[in-house]
């Protein structure tokens, strides 16, 4: 695929895979188009050609909202959260495509409405517990540190059961104590919920523990792809982080 | 149990006015029940999606002059022609929804301007609806044969029960539902989606929101909050005029919800009051008051007064209480242990 | 064919004016991303100052003082309120612009009363003949003077420091603060400028053929909104074309209202009003507004 802004292309004819139930990892110094590439695979930015297609489905000139409701859903690099509703809400919005009240149901607290609350409500509790937030449910975003609510944002994406995670930054701005419990959380949503993910991380040791294949941009082009091994060898790559050419 | 005792007390207490108190309250007291309505409506859209609406005053002239036109004109059962304004109302918000959909905050403020330039050119044009300049009377509603007005006479307790007595508990009824089907949207999926289109747009769309049908549904619904204010207004004022329904208007609904809290159904109900019941207070006790002078004496008058204290009132609660009157409320019951403190919940509140 | 060159000409002069309030409100919002709810309040009070003081200092003093007040008025609503509120929400910061204009409008308007105050501009009724075609004097000079101070206003953006501080700020605040654009500087001045332009719009807006300065005369100010953001709120040559566009619709709706009769008497006052809408439909950031790249 390729993104153009106003005459300056972002992303040059970049192309990668990502095999079901691996970790995907995409790196690169800063202003390589690693958020640009995200921007579009999750419809918020429109590639100028190219494709992007998820399974079968073509994802290319779909609204965010149509992504999300094949089951991709991404975290992202500054916080994006409602600071002000708890965390149980922001969680909940997470089930928004999985949910169906309206208007009408919900003002008028129709008996499928407060059913579907319930039990949604459950499945939140439960994602809660697995990124260990359950004791947090009911406070307000903003009030929680800074690692903790990097946390809320994995768990919001979980809410909505998707068969593909796209992990925009997940330890930055973190402390290694941080860094390292969030490392286990990812390992741990692929062993034990099977989901495809895809990452973007400055932090090249975490990059190499977690990833099962690695694409490197530079200036918005592909210099590698490969295992996590072959691509550290690669000196393109160690040039690209070095300064060289 | 004790929130049971707090309800119980206002509930007797509103019986008890119609009562104690005389028509001037009476009349005051519908006024802001109307207001709340209204500023409902436009919390849901403003506080709750952050989309600024100036035309808030064009969709209380719809509700109003529909009721009239339906019932007068077409000849409907007056209940039938207050539903219909009311739906109308969304109609005509839904009309503008290719707009509210696409524009976000403050941009959407600005095209909403068409909607009172061009609603106070209809008003004064279509005069064979409209009744142009005088404006129309307004039929008062008759349910099963119960008339809401003067005639035909009724005495509870020694206490005459005209209009604005029966109308009295119809306002408190329509504020109630309006109030707690509020209350569900906002604490529902709808009002989910539509904090976060206001907190963080994008990533409202990445979770699955579609961002246009939310923001254009929130202005529909909000439209059909103004319809029914503007339908309670008709039937307590009992005249309809155009220049009421001015940009005025709409300035007063934005300050009713900052006043009171964005955001919240609680917010908007306590600013309605506050932003209705100070010009009349002023009024009622100008010659007890220091600057204030009785109107047309070159003072400044009531209404004036009014307008100058709650246009500060908006710049120093947006400078010094984000949350409002509410928000203060709720510290300062925090500061007092005595009392049950519910957990914050910033959506929405109860309706006091 | 006469009448439509004089409604063009008309049209095109008021235009002008409309596009200096709209300037205004274009380099506030690329300086601070408020949208100016307060705008016709400065240019009201503007109009004030002149109209009041004229008859004591003279109309050239007395049009300086109003430019003066009307910057030191949009200064001291930035250093006051703006500048204080920390609503991150612009919706919010556009509600304090809202409490801002009600105070300010209500004191302007209490004090103007049911008066008609004269602007004492040395043009008064006079007309020029250009061979069958008679324009007001007034409406030259507005078109002369808008002309000018555009011309000086769009120099300035783009050649001096003020304005490459300005024009950084709007592209990126953080970036530019730590290049030494002083961030409370360049927003004090954009709504200095923007006051001391409303000033001038206002005092052509209440000249002839209007009475004078009124307690209306802020609704007329409204057009400029219209203006500003048709050609898209962050763009300067928008604010220019939306405001012609609006003066000429304005002007020509006004003046074949005969012809228009259908539509409803006053209709002039809407036409801009019904331009925005079928503007926004087919474009929703404006003619000219760029469509804002999100961040995330």
């Amino acid at each position: 695929m390729t993104v153009r802004f106003a005459g300056l292309t972002a992303l040059d004819a970049v192309s990668f895979t990502v095999e079901p139930g691996t970790v995907h990892a995409v790196i690169g110094p800063n202003g390589a188009g690693k958020s640009t590439c995200f921007n579009v695979l999750s419809g918020v930015y429109r590639a100028t050609t190219g494709s992007v297609r998820f399974g079968t489905a073509e994802l290319t000139s779909l609204r965010p909202h149509e992504v999300a409701a094949l089951g991709v859903a991404r975290t992202f690099q500054n916080i994006a959260l409602s600071p002000r509703l708890p965390v149980r809400d922001n969680l909940l919005l997470g089930r928004h495509r999985l949910t169906r009240a309206g208007f009408v149901a919900s003002g008028l607290r129709l008996p499928g409405a407060r059913r579907e609350e319930r039990a949604h409500l459950a499945r939140v509790a439960e994602i809660a517990e697995f990124v260990g937030l359950g004791a947090h449910l009911a406070s307000p975003v903003g009030l929680l540190p800074y690692g903790v609510q990097k946390r809320v944002e994995l768990a919001r994406a979980l809410a909505m059961e998707p068969k593909l995670l796209l992990l925009d930054e997940p330890v930055a701005g973190m402390n290694s104590g941080e860094r390292v419990e969030m490392a286990e959380l990812i390992v741990s949503v692929k062993r034990s919920l099977g989901i495809s993910i895809l990452l973007v991380e400055h932090d090249m040791g975490m990059v190499m523990r977690l990833a099962d294949r690695v694409t490197v941009l530079d200036f918005g082009k592909r210099i590698a792809d490969g295992p996590p091994d072959e691509v550290r060898a690669d000196p393109k790559v160690i040039g690209a982080y070095l300064g060289e050419s | 149990m004790s929130r049971l005792i707090t309800w119980a007390a206002v509930l007797v207490a509103f019986v008890a006015v119609p009562f104690y108190l005389e028509g001037f309250w009476l009349q005051t007291g519908l006024f802001a029940m109307s207001a709340a309505v209204g500023a409902i409506g436009i919390n849901l859209l403003t506080g709750a999606t952050g989309q600024l609406s100036m035309g808030h005053a064009f969709f209380l002239a719809v509700g109003a002059y529909a009721y009239v036109s339906f019932s007068d004109d077409l000849g409907l059962p007056t209940p039938i022609a207050a539903v219909l304004a009311v739906l109308l109302a969304g109609v005509a918000g839904g009309l503008f929804s290719p707009i509210a959909g696409r524009l976000r905050g403050a941009y959407l403020g600005i095209a909403t301007l068409a909607l009172i330039f061009g609603g106070q050119h209809l008003l004064f044009n279509v005069e064979h609806v409209t009744g142009g300049f005088n404006g129309r009377a307004v039929p008062p509603l008759e349910i099963f044969g119960f008339a809401f007005a003067d005639a035909p006479e009724l005495i509870l307790m020694n206490v005459p029960f005209g209009a604005l007595e029966r109308l009295w508990f119809l306002g408190g009824a329509l504020l109630l539902l309006a109030a707690l089907f509020a209350r569900g949207v906002l604490r529902g999926r709808p009002g989910r989606a539509m904090n976060t289109i206001r907190d963080h747009e994008i990533a409202a769309g990445v979770m699955g929101v579609p961002v246009t049908r939310y923001r254009a549904g929130a202005f529909v619904l909000s439209s059909m909050y103004g319809g029914l204010a503007g339908v309670m207004l008709a039937l307590v004022f009992q005249r309809t005029v155009p220049d009421y329904f001015g940009i005025l208007l709409s300035l007063d609904y934005l300050a009713m919800i900052v006043i009171g809290g964005l955001g919240s159904v609680g917010g908007a109900v306590i600013g309605a009051v506050f932003v209705s019941l100070l010009p009349q207070l002023l009024t009622r006790y100008s010659d007890a008051l220091p600057l204030v002078s009785a109107p047309g004496s070159g003072g400044v008058s009531p209404a004036e007064a009014a307008r100058l204290l709650y246009g500060a009132a908006v710049v120093g609660v947006v400078l010094f209480l984000p949350g409002g009157l509410l928000g203060l409320l709720r510290s300062l019951r925090l500061r007092l242990p005595s009392l049950p403190t519910p957990l914050p919940d910033t959506r929405s509140s109860h309706v006091s | 064919m006469i009448t439509f060159i004089e409604l063009l000409v008309n049209g095109i002069s008021i235009g002008a004016v409309y596009a200096l309030i709209a300037l205004g409100f274009v380099i506030i919002f690329k300086a601070t991303e408020v949208v100016n709810f307060a705008h016709a309040s400065l240019l009201l009070a503007g109009g004030y100052v002149v109209a009041r003081l004229h008859p004591y200092v003279g109309f050239w003093l007395a049009l300086l003082i109003g430019i003066a007040a009307a910057a030191v008025v949009g200064a001291l609503v930035e250093f006051l309120v703006i500048r204080r509120s920390k609503a991150a929400n612009h919706s919010v910061l556009a509600i304090v612009t809202i409490g801002v204009d009600i105070v300010l409008t209500t004191e302007l308007t209490r004090r103007i009363g049911t008066e008609v105050l004269a602007m004492g501009d040395p043009w008064e009724s006079g007309v020029v003949h250009l061979g069958p075609i008679t324009i007001a004097q007034t409406r030259i000079a507005a078109l002369v003077v808008a002309a000018l101070l555009i011309t000086a206003f769009l120099l300035a953006f783009k050649f001096t420091g003020w304005g490459v501080a300005m024009r950084a700020t709007a592209e990126d605040p953080e970036t530019a603060a730590l290049m030494g654009v002083r961030l409370g500087r360049v927003s004090l001045s954009a709504w200095a400028v923007a006051g001391g332009l409303a000033a001038v719009a206002a005092l052509f807006l209440c000249v002839f053929p209007t009475p004078g300065l009124d307690r209306s005369s802020s609704l007329a100010a409204l057009k400029a909104f219209p203006a500003a953001i048709l050609g898209g709120l962050d763009s300067t040559t928008g604010a220019l074309v939306g405001g012609l566009v609006v003066g000429v619709t304005e002007a020509l709706m006004t003046g074949y209202q005969n012809d228009l009769a259908f539509l409803g008497r006053g209709i002039g006052d809407v036409a801009p009003f019904l331009v925005m809408i079928v503007i926004l439909l087919l474009r929703p950031a404006g003619l000219f507004g760029t469509k804002e790249l999100a961040r995330v």
